[in-house]
């Protein structure tokens, strides 16, 4: 607790400041902001509406939606694309394909800005995603699974949220990827590969439009660079050399593979959404030591172009640290300079630092550090071994399982080699459980262990149709919404001419499940067997009746299941009973597979689907009544731990994540949690050591006052107000342009105060 | 005093009693009554009930369930009979909203320390452990030490919080067993540390001298805390007298002086319990409390350190 820890960094280049004050403006102005078609999108993931995350504008955008905060890409101009019309497939006909789809990728990005801000030395953003211009529509068939799947309590969509493999592109950079491209193309046509030859013609003309775009950049900071002071022009031939230096060659400076970086991200995120990126100090190592064994940079310069890809979009999605191949700590001294990036300017971030217990310990006590100094949950903790270990027990060849990434949500994958639909697909437990509770209601001698073994029936009939859904979507994805630039960085998908969400294109395809509502079911189960079947208080017919009726004139029967013992108190009961419902869910998905080949898997978390999931699912038998939220993923209901955090920790920690896809363990900290004399950092970092200890896989951890938020609901135009950025789930968000109702769900969660 | 006392409070992860991260176990039952009690539960032995009003339904139920008839509804809210009340529960266990709470509840020994074990992960990593404190832990000497020594037993690291007012032969059984002692030092005058709490300063006194003698031989550590309180203590004259008594006591055995700034959120509690508050409604003024932490950082020198608690962590509150 007394290693000596860097001071934060003070003396901040005002050029970065500047930039940063940019990137805050944007969030609290709403142009990054992020929406979901309605509630149901929330908490099934799919609401038959959209077939994503709801676009801003263009014929799909819809007027009610739900804004969940300032963690887009985009750069919102206010207006629609404005040659929507002219899309080669509205003018030729759109044709379920990827070639089609190319098509107008290529179009859109030939008529999209080049957008350069003066002092940048890291460029690029985009305005408008493709499915603002371009039908994104599954066809009826997948839409009646997806109906089928949501009335029995499951949902999901299928794109994105996977991790590409940078360093694939950066070895080649888009001359040697067009090349790859082109000879895979040749020997596909070579033995009559026809749909493998077509999908590749489709992938030239992705990779050419991308190049087109790096080459319009450097020519439009060229002509910047003409009309600028002197001051401003330096930084404009800066962009227009390193943006003319990787049109067509692999990066080779540290800046160049920053901005590839970028530019991947931006052609990759256009589509619609985006990405995990994958270990930025593993991807960018050589390039730091090359460059200043050569004297070409400075470290403070390093650390100023991170900071400035930080700044680029609050939904930077990296990790550092974990272990290397041979089981070693792979923190480097890069790991240090991007920590300390995000140090520089703060704000929202996706940031994740992978510990193991090899780490190097005072670069975990610096990133310790860094999240109490800020205190919006960046960098998230994530433990490396926990990730790597479920990956195994997935399937995964160890050979590959060590290059796990976190995500920046709350989810991980090895870079460039799976497509697993992670954070997309929902099981409400909830569904089961009503279902449950009415067919036992109707027996005259189910006891508890009946009740549970029919929730465990409905629950697989759940989980099958949700699979059901899955396999209709997989057979159409590749050609409804193709992912063509995340193909380009993931391992043998290029050389087998397949689009990665195609089946045989990449090594693991593993579907994972969200569940919704573990606590609040555990919970209700748990108050069942003490109040119906030990103490004889009630029938499941008067449950059922009374959750049916959102306990409407039965206040007293509902402090009775109210006053049951909760999960989140290290309660031996209530505990054991969420690890039976969570291995019940687990053991129903792991038995299925999907049609790519893969099993499915449980997450025990889910984004934001419990904060309106009560108004979709009505009230439930743990005492809580419709108009409140759920359990946030395995985090305990809303004030229901009231015995500490180290013992809602314990309860957290019963679960064996290494037989899961993540759980992030949500602490709201009180500001005056910590006492005089210790500081933030050392707290956290004692506490994190512990719960990783305990087989905790991740941390999301904000410090904040629950007034001041509520100060910040009533006055939102407050300036001050409008800086608080919260680690919101699976990602940071500014808080006062979020959905009111996520506003009001985050200031309900249980804030430790000092004790 | 009748053994065994109830526990009426058990806190995890509690970074306010000691080093580290710490669980805190609070008997019931304090022969001292200091005016500004934070925990006014804490001072009777028996059980008592309070009523949580913002729960509470009015349905009558505590009122027709009190075989005393000490409840009663007086139409502004309930009116709980301290007097009359035996502490019994029964008006909990009717209330259908939990708006009666009995306090305190017998535990055992075991079952104690098996708790306080289990957040060991964070002890290590933190230097925590477990903190015994009150009421007064050693007005139930023999619980307390065996409380003790089962955590050590156990592995973890023990403190006591005392506030020193017990037999000699009492305090010594407990600190036995205890590798920290948090001795409170509320006021250097006799006559008006009786005044504010109920009793002299004798035995107090005594068993500092106890403490330190023991602090020593390095069998355990000395922390002394003060209440700031407005009007009582939080005056540079006291706070300079205090710390002549601890340097003429123990200044060779103390290592760290908390001082505890008033805080007065604890008024909920006296409402709960149907009693008046008679301390001030606000918070101490952040330059107040620093220039009381000068005057003792220049009184003891640097014999030992002293810092500041409770107020810094509301300033942060209201600021950060």
């Amino acid at each position: 607790m007394t290693t000596p820890c860097p001071a934060p960094a003070t003396a901040r280049d005002p050029r970065l400041v500047r930039l940063a004050a940019r990137r805050d403006l944007l969030g609290r102005e709403g142009r990054r902001s992020c929406y979901v078609d309605n509630a149901e999108f929330l908490v099934y993931h799919w609401s038959g509406v959209g077939e994503g995350f709801a676009p801003p504008t263009g014929d799909g955008a819809i007027d009610q939606r739900i804004n969940i905060g300032d963690n887009n890409c985009r750069v919102a101009l206010g207006v629609p694309y404005p040659r929507a019309a002219e899309m080669p497939s509205k003018r030729h006909g759109l044709e379920l394909d990827a070639f089609n789809w190319a098509t107008d990728y290529a179009f859109f990005l030939a008529h999209h800005p080049c957008s350069i801000h003066p002092e940048e030395e890291v460029v690029g953003e985009f305005h408008w995603q493709l499915d603002e211009a371009r039908q994104f529509r599954y066809p009826d068939e997948q839409r009646a699974a997806g109906f089928a799947a949501r009335r029995l309590g499951a949902g999901g969509i299928s794109y994105a949220h996977t991790c590409p493999d940078l360093s694939i592109g950066l070895a080649l950079g888009w001359g040697g990827l067009l090349r790859q491209v082109r000879d895979s193309r040749a020997r596909h046509a070579a033995v009559g590969h026809a749909a493998e030859e077509r999908y590749l013609a489709a992938q030239e003309l992705v990779v050419s439009a991308i190049q087109d775009w790096v080459r319009r950049h450097a020519e439009r900071a060229t002509a910047l660079a003409r009309d600028a002071t002197p001051q401003l022009a330096r930084h404009y031939r800066v962009v227009a050399d390193t943006c003319a230096a990787i049109v067509d060659d692999a990066p080779r400076t540290f800046l160049q593979a920053v901005q590839w970086i970028q530019f991947f991200q931006l052609a990759e995120r256009i589509i619609a959404h985006g990405n995990g990126y994958g270990r930025l100090d593993r991807l960018l190592l050589d390039y730091y030591r090359r460059d200043l064994a050569a004297g070409r940079m400075t470290r403070d310069q390093a650390q100023g172009w991170i900071a400035e890809l930080f700044c680029k979009y609050g939904g930077n999605y990296f990790s550092i640290g974990g272990r290397d191949r041979d089981g070693r700590d792979a923190t480097n001294e890069l790991s240090r300079v991007i920590l300390e990036a995000y140090d520089l300017n703060g704000g929202d971030n996706n940031l994740g630092v992978m510990w193991h217990a090899d780490m190097d310990p005072a670069f975990f006590t610096q990133a310790c550090e860094v999240l109490g100094r800020h205190g919006t949950g960046t960098p998230v903790l994530i433990s490396y071994d926990v990730l790597r270990d479920s990956e195994l027990r997935s399937g995964v060849d160890p050979a590959h399982a060590w290059d796990v990434a976190y995500s920046g949500c709350q989810w991980y994958c090895v870079v460039g080699r799976e497509y697993n639909d992670q954070d997309l697909n929902s099981l409400v437990l909830i569904h089961p459980l009503q279902r449950a509770i009415a067919r036992a209601a109707g027996e005259a001698d189910a006891d508890f262990e009946r009740l549970f073994a029919i929730l465990s029936e409905e629950t697989s009939a759940t989980a099958e149709a949700l699979r059901d859904f899955k396999n209709a979507t997989y057979r159409w994805q590749a050609r409804v919404w193709p992912e063509m630039v995340t193909t380009l960085c993931m391992h043998g998908a290029i050389e087998a001419g397949r689009d990665c969400t195609d089946a045989g294109a990449v090594d693991y395809n593993l579907t994972s499940v969200n569940v919704l509502g573990v606590p609040n079911v555990a919970d209700a189960l748990h108050a069942i067997r003490t109040l119906v079947f030990e103490r004889r208080r009630w029938t499941l017919a008067e449950v059922q009746a009374a959750v049916a009726d959102d306990w409407q004139g039965r206040e007293a029967m509902r402090q009775e299941f109210l006053a049951v013992d909760k999960f989140g108190n290290d309660l031996p009961e209530p505990d054991a009973l969420a690890v039976r419902v969570g291995e019940m869910v687990r053991d129903h998905l792991e038995s299925l597979r999907n049609c790519k080949g893969g099993h499915f898997r449980a997450s025990l978390f889910q984004f934001m689907g419990h904060t309106y999931a009560g108004t979709v699912l009505g009230a439930t038998p743990d005492g809580r009544r419709a108009d409140e939220p759920l359990a946030h993923g395995l985090n305990p209901m809303h004030g229901r731990n009231t015995r500490g955090l180290t013992a809602t920790a314990r309860s957290f920690c019963s679960f064996d994540f290494r037989k899961y896809q993540g759980g992030s363990f949500q602490i709201e900290l009180e500001p005056s949690y910590f006492p005089e004399g210790m500081r933030r950092g050392d707290l956290i970092e004692v506490f994190a050591r512990g719960f990783f200890k305990l087989g905790g896989v991740q941390i999301n951890l904000n410090i904040i006052s629950m007034d001041r938020l509520r100060a910040a609901m009533e006055h939102p135009e407050e300036p001050a107000n409008q800086d608080i950025v919260v680690k919101v789930t699976g990602y940071s968000s500014h808080f006062v342009i979020m959905d009111r109702r996520f506003q009001e769900e985050f200031i309900q969660r249980v804030n430790y105060p000092s004790l | 005093m009748p053994s065994p006392p109830l526990i009426f409070a058990v806190h995890r992860n509690s970074t306010g009693d000691g080093p580290g991260i710490r669980t805190a176990v609070f008997l019931k039952g304090c022969p001292l009554r200091c005016a500004w009690c934070h925990n006014p539960e804490s001072q009777q032995t028996r059980r008592e009930v309070w009523h949580l009003e913002q729960r509470c339904r009015r349905c009558g139920a505590c009122v027709a369930a009190c075989p005393q008839q000490g409840i009663t509804d007086r139409g502004e809210g309930l009116h709980i009979d301290q007097d009359a009340c035996t502490g019994c529960g029964t008006c909990a266990a009717r209330c259908p909203a939990q708006a009666m709470e009995a306090i305190g509840s017998e535990r055992t020994i075991a079952s104690l320390a098996d708790e306080a074990a289990r957040d060991r992960v964070w002890y290590e990593s933190s230097g925590g452990g477990v903190t015994v404190s009150g009421g007064e832990p050693a007005a139930f000497p023999e619980f307390s030490a065996a409380l003790l020594t089962a955590c050590r037993d156990r592995g973890l690291h023990t403190a006591v919080d005392t506030c020193g007012h017990v037999r000699e032969s009492a305090f010594s059984t407990v600190i036995q067993a205890a590798d920290l002692v948090l001795f409170d030092c509320k006021h250097h005058d006799s006559e008006r540390h009786r005044a504010w709490t109920g009793a002299g300063l004798e035995r107090i006194v005594a068993n500092l001298r106890l403490a330190a003698q023991r602090a020593r031989t390095g069998a355990c550590g000395l922390w002394i805390r003060t209440p700031l309180i407005p009007g009582a203590t939080a005056d540079p004259a006291v706070i300079a007298g205090i710390a002549s008594l601890l340097l003429h006591e123990a200044g060779d055995a103390i290592s760290r002086w908390e001082l505890c700034a008033f805080n007065p959120g604890c008024q909920g509690k006296y409402r709960r319990l149907g009693r008046g508050w008679t301390c001030s409604d606000s918070l101490m003024g952040g330059d107040t409390c620093d220039a009381l932490l000068e005057v003792a950082r220049r009184c003891v020198a640097d014999r030992f350190s002293v810092f500041l608690t409770g107020l810094r962590r509301d300033h942060l509150q209201r600021t950060a």
